[in-house]
């Protein structure tokens, strides 16, 4: 039972924050007042990486308005906490966060409270999807030399972690493949790359980032790349549904805002993001990171978040980590 | 090895531009402070340092870390010296005979000499990293599941040699590293294991705070209940003109030969990825142990005790340098740290990073010679400095040693949950110290713990099952080999050691 004072504390918390977000539209003024950024990882990682990016450019153009932008690390939890804090702000149209793949993990595998329901979608800015890499000197030239190699071998597949993104891949293409083989998670991607340089393995799925190097160098060869459309950083390799498996999967790295923020502040926010997109900085960060720079706005992010947490949720029951 | 020296000016035309010397002293100074505080070791410095780095050249930037990482590794060991308590996991096998030196009023000859072991160890490191980067970067990467497995099985067993008189207190005590270890989710099948359905534990437990509230707290609280802040305090007086404030001729006439094999063990433990500093000065101090004609006298005040691990661990950091830039794989926790910096600045580590980026990676290597010029330089002459840590009354060096492990526990996460783990740590650390288990083994075996169940079950998925993963593969073999022998010779020697007694 809540008290009567702490009812009432929810209570003025909701009007306000039905006044702040009404107000501040009415006036035709958003952004009136400082906008804080929340970052639900620690300083050094991809989601912080990807939000300072965008809050640099957001300054540096001067597209939120002159008003101030904090940025604050809420890690903890694989992303529980900081994820938690926004959710918590419900109308709020003055915090923000970043998503990455925990944004639909971590719900999807502990009770946290809070999932991708819980905000609003503003855009998908980046795609962080999966190569599918063997060694240059091994057998498999192509995509079609791995199949047909594991419909009469047991062939072994690696990717980091046990129950995240690699994993998914792995799954949706012994799907879409029809063929059966060994994953073996690995603890980390430096001793993932290990495992199939010293031909412990014969493919991996990693991110493009970890293993462009060697691709470049010509150690390793990328024989699908697991976005709907060809990544805009490596145009040359083919992505699953290209060479006929109707599969694809990626992480969201994009914007949301806590839930139920008003339409108006939500176009404000793809109209503005829009323009960070076309900035020289902005792709600078795609190109450094390996990430894909094809876009989804709005809307169509929400059904975009659904549709991967279905994946998600599919492949994790099935290999039986959730029940 | 003409390719090498031009190599090398290009590098120091990069690093001794004013500039990045100005952030290379910045950067070792900071490291120094840094690694005296307990359990920030050189990961945590650079984590809370990278910040600083934005808006830096890349290089002037992976110089002003590169700087905190060696001077974290020079700071760490002083407090190892002085109050037994290492900064970091690397400098465990340091407190064993550096501490007791301490004590028996010979800080001042630990500390100079752990410097030169430093430099030394710093110094052949990057020697070795200049002549065998693209040779040692292929044997990295030969390295399968089966092979850390194996390595770390060494490391593991040669935990044996640190864990003292009482063996079975030793085995208990890593158990329990190994039990910490096993919290969060389990790499290999997804599941959680003893979260309690608590989001921050999914994380696991982290080595930070554990490792800080054992040795930090445990070790407070210790002194404290034997009356440590009410004795009156024999003041320690070291100067330069005193004469036992130098090493005399006899510690560094017997450290000789030491000083080479140190180095060698620390680089090359430091070159294989994931074991690094912590294994590289744990396998130099046994090693050493071994062959030493006096066993006995080790853990009770040996300089060879404390040059093993020393120029190991230094040269192991550097050794960890090469997988980072020439695979992208980082050796250790402050190189991944480091690794993330570098994507970070846009760099790509690869195979190709030393071709694409030539002045950074040579300026980065050449920072290194002349960082290791400045620590020992700042280190020795500041050591009358650090000394008098011992002459402040240990009644105010309490409450400023607790709030430096919480503030640091707190720090690299933003934490409330890995505080309280440091305040349970520390309470179970003073009970370790009071029943004679050793903290040192349960640190280490949370570190190692996790990586040695992944590659196992990992080198047994690849095998379906079967051992043979184990002997089939080259390296393996040679690793099994290697560890059948020190286990059937320590075998021999016990059963003769035990006829000849009966």
């Amino acid at each position: 039972m809540l008290t009567f004072a702490k009812k009432s504390l929810l209570f003025g918390g909701m009007i306000s924050a039905m006044l702040l977000s009404t107000q501040a539209i009415a006036d035709g003024k958003y952004p009136s007042k400082p906008l804080d950024y929340t970052i639900a990882f620690g300083p050094g990682g991809g989601n912080d990486l990807m939000s300072r990016t965008l809050v640099k450019i957001l300054n540096k153009y001067d597209l939120f308005g002159g008003q101030n932008i904090r940025v604050e690390n809420r890690a903890g939890g694989s992303g529980a906490i900081g994820f938690n804090y926004v959710a918590q702000q419900k109308g709020n149209p003055y915090h923000a966060t970043s998503t990455s793949g925990n944004f639909l993990g971590t719900p999807i595998v502990s009770n946290t409270g809070w999932t991708y329901k819980d905000f609003t979608p503003i855009a998908l800015l980046a795609q962080d999807a999966m190569f599918l890499v063997v060694r240059t000197d091994s057998n498999f030239k192509t995509l079609e030399d791995l199949i047909s190699y594991a419909k009469s071998n047991n062939l072994k597949i690696g990717g980091t972690g046990a129950a995240g993104p690699e994993r998914v891949v792995a799954g949706l293409l012994s799907k879409a493949a029809g063929i059966e083989f060994t994953y073996v998670p690995s603890q980390d991607d430096a001793g993932l790359i290990t495992s199939l340089t010293s031909k412990s393995l014969d493919a991996i799925v990693a991110n493009p980032s970890e293993v462009s190097g060697q691709v470049a160098a010509g150690n390793f060869r990328a024989l699908g790349y697991s976005e709907k459309k060809r990544s805009t950083v490596f145009p040359d390799v083919p992505t699953f549904a290209e060479q006929g498996l109707d599969f694809d999967f990626s992480l969201p790295r994009g914007v949301v805002l806590p839930g139920e923020v008003s339409d108006e502040v939500r176009d404000w926010w793809v109209a503005t993001l829009k323009k960070v997109v076309e900035t020289p900085e902005w792709n600078d960060y795609l190109t450094t990171k390996g990430l894909s720079g094809n876009t989804i706005w709005g809307e169509d992010f929400g059904v975009f978040l659904e549709t991967k947490d279905k994946d998600f949720r599919g492949i994790l029951t099935e290999i039986g980590v959730i029940k | 090895m003409g390719d090498i020296a031009s190599n090398l000016m290009l590098g120091l035309s990069v690093a001794l531009t004013s500039y990045n010397l100005i952030f290379l002293i910045v950067g070792v100074v900071v490291g120094m402070i840094v690694g005296l505080f307990p359990g920030f070791g050189p990961a945590a410095g650079i984590a809370i340092l990278i910040p600083m780095t934005f808006g830096l050249e890349p290089a002037t930037a992976i110089i002003l870390l590169a700087g905190i990482y060696y001077g974290a590794m020079y700071g760490g060991t002083i407090t190892s010296i002085l109050i037994n308590t290492p900064g970091e996991s690397a400098t465990v096998a340091s407190t064993l005979d550096g501490y007791p030196m301490a004590r028996a009023g010979r800080a001042g000859p630990a500390l100079v000499m752990q410097a030169v072991a430093s430099f030394i160890g710093g110094t052949i490191g990057v020697i070795l990293i200049c002549a065998f980067t693209p040779m040692l970067a292929k044997f990295a990467s030969s390295f399968g599941p089966s092979e850390y497995f194996l390595i770390v099985v060494l490391g593991l067993l040669l935990l044996t040699t640190m864990m003292g008189d009482n063996l079975v207190n030793g085995v208990i005590s890593a158990l329990i590293g190994f039990a910490i270890a096993t919290v969060g989710v389990d790499a290999i099948s997804g599941a959680q294991r003893f979260t309690f359905g608590s989001p921050e534990l999914i994380g696991g437990i982290y080595f930070v705070p554990v490792a800080i509230g054992l040795f930090g707290i445990g070790e407070l609280l210790y002194c404290i209940y034997t009356g440590l802040h009410v004795k009156e305090q024999t003041r320690m007086k070291i100067s330069f003109r005193s004469k036992s404030f130098w090493p005399t001729k006899v510690d560094f006439v017997n450290s000789k030969i030491t000083f080479f094999r140190g180095s060698l063990i620390g680089f090359i433990a430091g070159v294989l990825p994931g074991s690094g500093a912590t294994i590289g000065s744990i396998l130099a101090y046994s090693v050493e142990k071994k062959v030493a004609k006096n066993p006995e006298d080790f853990g009770k005040g040996e300089m060879r005790g404390l040059v093993a691990p020393e120029t190991a661990n230094n040269a192991a950091s550097a050794g960890a340098m090469v997988p980072l830039i020439s695979l992208g794989i980082p050796g250790s926790g402050a190189t991944a740290v480091l690794l993330g910096a570098l994507m970070m600045w846009g760099m790509q580590p690869g195979p190709m990073l030393i071709y694409d980026q030539p002045e950074f990676v040579w300026g980065l290597i050449a920072s290194m010679y002349l960082g290791n010029v400045m620590l020992v330089l700042i280190c020795i002459l500041a050591i009358p400095l650090f000394v008098k840590f011992l002459d402040v009354p240990y009644r105010l060096v309490v409450p400023v040693i607790v709030i430096l492990c919480m503030v640091g526990s707190y720090a690299l996460h933003s934490s409330m949950i890995e505080t309280w783990m440091l305040i349970v740590a520390g309470v179970i650390g003073f009970g370790m110290k009071l029943c004679k288990y050793s903290p040192a083994a349960t640190v280490l075996a949370l570190v190692l713990g996790s990586i040695a169940e992944n590659t196992f079950l990992q080198s047994l998925i690849i095998s379906d099952g079967s051992l043979s993963i184990f002997v089939e593969r080259p390296i393996s073999l040679v690793l099994t080999l290697a560890l059948a022998a020190i286990v059937l010779t320590t075998a021999l020697l016990k059963f003769r050691k035990f006829m000849s007694a009966s």
